[in-house]
């Protein structure tokens, strides 16, 4: 599966990055912004998109919008990972259609359990 | 026609009706003429004070109700220094973190090495031929202790070293933090210029409008967040409640 990591942060990339490793998913690429995502995102074939919120060029919460407005990646399971905990941002990006939700700091266990929540649920048809 | 040209077509007509009553010796008529042109000089000169006056009042009210400043002094900088603070408290727990796995590491590599060396040695003696089938038997026991030690303390080294990569994570919620602190920073400079610049100019309110889901960067003890949720936990709780 090709995994999309982007985060404004080069250390939290690694550790995610590493951590997929560690799941067994080796095929990832990097953004270090909302801005340079989406066109990564359109061009290439990417299965799962792993984000930040708070980036400078283009949030996290856009981005996920955006995604759900092309027609091409608006099915594509998009994760936040974030510092960012308000219920309102919660509640803002349920309602964008995020497919999972975490606050950082998290915990290897917490990112493997969200993985395979989405990927469960998509294979279940839900 | 303005109040000012009506004052100085006014102030004009005395003026004409002074050099006409002094040209005629008339001195109590032109004494009044002159009181006249004083007088209106001094209309004019309070006018200019009222209006500024009430440009400066004015200024001192937006100032006010554009409460920046206050809100800078009682609440952002203090927060500032919470948040610095805990930068300090993050980057201190994640050294310890740090050093508590190498610390937990370093004996389990050195176990692993030293018995294998000693294991070696034992192995070479038996190619050598130098071995009983007693001593063998001991070896292969050792061997097979070993094989097993190693598995246990491979995964047990695996597991510290990965709390060296996650002890990281604090980098970039530090890094978050310190970029708020300096936007506060920025703020408090464009509010000093505008200070100084009030004595000159009227102050322009700001135009502050409240975003729901602005990023806030992380949570810091000390620093109220409004409407923060605590922890993952608290997060899948309020995603399953909305059906999610």
């Amino acid at each position: 599966m090709k995994i999309l990591i982007v985060d404004d942060f080069s250390t939290m990339r690694r550790i995610i990055k590493n951590l997929l490793r560690d799941l067994g998913f080796n095929n990832t690429s990097e953004a270090d912004d909302g801005k340079t995502a989406l066109p990564m995102l359109k061009a290439g074939d990417f299965q799962f998109l792993i984000t930040d919120w708070n980036m400078p060029g283009m949030q996290g919460i856009d981005l996920l919008k955006a995604v759900r407005a092309d027609d091409k990646l608006k099915t594509l399971p998009v994760m936040l990972v974030t510092a960012e905990q308000k219920r309102e941002q919660i509640v803002a990006a349920a309602e964008a259609g995020v497919n999972g939700y975490i606050v950082k700091p998290f915990t290897a266990a917490t990112l493997k359990e969200k993985i395979d929540k989405i990927f469960a649920r998509i294979e279940g048809g839900a | 026609m303005t109040v000012e040209t009506v004052i100085n077509d006014n102030v004009l007509a005395t003026a004409e009706r002074l050099i006409v009553e002094m040209r005629s010796g008339n001195e109590d008529q032109a004494a009044k003429a002159l009181d006249e042109l004083v007088r209106a000089r001094e209309v004019s000169l309070f006018q200019e004070i009222g209006k500024l006056t009430r440009e400066f009042h004015d200024a001192l009210a937006s100032f006010r109700v554009d409460s920046r400043v206050a809100d800078l002094a009682e609440k952002d900088i203090p927060d500032a220094r919470e948040r610095l603070n805990h930068v300090i408290t993050m980057t201190q727990n994640a050294a310890d973190r740090t050093m508590s796995a190498v610390e937990h590491s370093l004996p389990l590599v050195e176990d692993i090495a030293n018995v294998a060396v000693n294991l070696r040695a034992q192995w070479q003696r038996f190619q050598k031929r130098e071995m009983n089938a007693q001593e063998f038997r001991e070896l292969a026991k050792s061997i097979d202790v070993f094989l097993g030690t190693t598995e246990t303390k491979s995964a047990d080294l695996k597991s510290k070293l990965n709390d060296v990569l996650m002890a990281q994570d604090f980098q970039d919620l530090t890094g978050q933090i310190i970029k708020r602190v300096i936007t506060l920073v920025e703020d408090v400079e464009a509010n000093l210029v505008n200070l100084i610049k009030l004595s000159s100019q009227k102050v322009v309110p700001a135009n502050t409008h409240y975003d729901a889901i602005k990023a806030e960067g992380p949570v810091v003890p000390g620093v109220k967040t409004d409407g923060a949720v605590s922890g993952q936990d608290a997060v899948d709780d309020l995603l399953l409640s909305l059906g999610f």
